[in-house]
């Protein structure tokens, strides 16, 4: 019999020694964006990756969805490594990435046709991915004629659609205004809480990190790294008035002096003349 | 009232009425001696030299010639610029490699070409086939190449991100995505072929609306060579009007 420890023991998603670099765009050398990073992402956990701009995080999204490839370590899914994208696996984007000429129904359609799926009509699976999102009546909707959240919601369904064990959320309520992002976060954890699926969501908003996260990776740049990683023990479902807790603004306040510690270290290394 | 003048009918009156005008200053000042007629003609000489052309016959056959080179030219034009410019689009090794060539024909009037191309092709159609080609191809590699290059960057990744495989890049995304860009290459080549066409046919030939052009214009007869340059606006409108609605439609959907 196969031990089934084995795979309990395994992190779903493994991050090992990942350094990610880029070319500078119009001039030699490379810019590091991670550097010997180091991971493990339980399997149905919901880990949030909170840090400043240009400290990675986006990066690190990138080098587990295989869109980019690393310079050194690499990413391990179901004890994989990860060579490029896989159908475990399905991301969100901030800028939402939807194809401007297809319809919201041919949108959440995109995938399961990119990736082929069969046995079942993919127009009547993106519809039920539509209507999981509270988009029915919206169907034959160009995204022009949607607001960002609804926008946000089709980005949803189309990675849901696929059906993947991990969803990749890339600051995905990052273009949203307040009261949006609140309402949005809220619909996100209902519908995960249904599926359980591992999901790493990256965010600059140390809020939504809490409320949304069973663990909070907090990030600091130049060169990107974890400078922290916290359990976060509120029951679930969450709700906005946890916010008002003593633990939840202990867990803030915690987070907020990471950060501003990264930023002092990093003012004070800035050569003076 | 202010805000009534900017309605869709006031516009149209004022176009039409500005139209009308023209036509009764064109039509007026020769007859009280204001100008010329040999040099002008009349709307009224124009529409009665139409009428004879059309009873003579032999209209249809110069329509033919011209539209016959257009069309083997600027269906050529597509043939080869649509997918060269979205290849070139696509592949930086083949943009650097073909970009100065492209360039160089670009900013050189095609028209100036003619005579090289009547050297190699001689003075039949397919020396105006390949002129109205010239003429058209450019703007249709250039705007596909555009077209591309223009794909914004998280369309692509969203593709890849879900398994997509190069070719569905290309035929899910990069296609539909420069569609526009691609219509719109089209529509500028077009202007540019339809000139090619009658250009060729004024300098080296025996046929074609050119043709006709340039002979009632050495004779003389501007009311018969009004009447083909009109045919000649009013085909390059007409067809520049469907290629633009067809863009706006890309738009609608696309946007």
């Amino acid at each position: 019999m196969e031990q089934p420890e084995r795979s309990t023991s395994l992190a779903h998603v493994r991050v090992e020694d990942l350094t990610v670099a880029y070319e500078k765009p119009k001039q030699a050398g490379t810019f590091t964006a991670i550097s010997r990073m180091n991971l493990d992402v339980a399997r149905g956990t919901f880990v949030t990756i909170v840090g400043p701009s240009g400290c990675g995080k986006s990066s690190l999204l990138m080098a587990v969805a295989g869109l980019v490839k690393p310079a050194g370590g690499r990413v391990l899914v179901n004890g994989q490594p990860v060579t490029g994208p896989g159908r475990e696996r399905a991301m969100v984007f901030q800028d939402f990435a939807l194809m401007p000429w297809r319809t919201v129904l041919d949108n959440v359609r995109f995938g399961l046709e990119l990736q082929r799926w069969t046995g079942e009509d993919l127009t009547a699976r993106a519809r039920r991915y539509v209507d999981l999102v509270g988009l029915t009546g919206f169907e034959h909707y160009h995204p022009h004629q949607l607001s960002g959240g609804m926008k946000q919601r089709v980005g949803i369904a189309r990675a849901l659609a696929v059906d993947p064990e991990i969803l990749l959320l890339d600051e995905p309520f990052g273009a949203l205004d307040a009261q949006t992002r609140d309402q949005m976060g809220t619909e996100l954890l209902a519908i995960w809480e249904r599926s359980r699926k591992t999901a790493l969501f990256v965010t600059h908003g140390i809020d939504e990190a809490i409320l949304l996260g069973d663990r909070v990776v907090v990030m600091a740049s130049k060169p990107g790294r974890i400078v922290e990683t916290m359990q976060v023990e509120l029951p679930r479902p969450r709700t906005l008035e946890m916010m008002d807790s003593d633990r939840y603004v202990a867990y803030r306040r915690r987070i907020r002096a990471c950060l501003a510690g990264e930023q002092r270290e990093e003012r004070a290394t800035i050569p003076r003349y | 009232m202010a805000h009534a003048r900017n309605t869709v009918a006031y516009r149209r009156t004022v176009s039409i009425v500005a139209v009308l005008v023209v036509l009764a200053v064109w039509e007026i000042a020769p007859r009280v001696g204001a100008i010329d007629p040999a040099y002008t003609s009349q709307p009224s000489k124009v529409i009665a030299a139409g009428i004879q052309i059309v009873r003579s016959g032999g209209l249809l056959e110069d329509i033919s010639v011209s539209l016959a080179e257009f069309a083997a030219g600027f269906a050529l034009a597509i043939i080869v610029g649509v997918p060269l410019g979205l290849l070139l689009g696509t592949f930086r090794v083949l943009r650097y490699l073909l970009d100065p060539p492209i360039m160089a024909i670009y900013a050189t009037p095609h028209l100036a070409l003619l005579p090289i191309l009547v050297v190699w092709l001689g003075i039949g159609m397919q020396s105006k086939i390949a002129v109205v080609f010239v003429g058209g191809v450019i703007p249709i590699v250039v705007n596909s190449i555009a077209g591309v290059r223009e794909v914004e960057s998280s369309w692509i990744a969203a593709a890849r991100s879900l398994c997509a495989r190069e070719w569905d890049v290309f035929a899910k995304v990069i296609l539909p995505a420069s569609l526009p860009a691609v219509v719109l290459g089209i529509r500028l080549g077009l202007s540019r072929a339809v000139l090619g066409v009658v250009v060729a046919e004024m300098f080296q030939s025996q046929a074609g609306i050119g043709n006709r052009i340039m002979r009632y214009g050495s004779e003389f007869r501007t009311d018969y060579l009004l009447f083909y340059v009109l045919l000649v606006s009013v085909f390059s409108f007409t067809a520049t009007w469907s290629v633009r609605a067809l863009e706006d439609k890309l738009w609608t959907s696309g946007k």
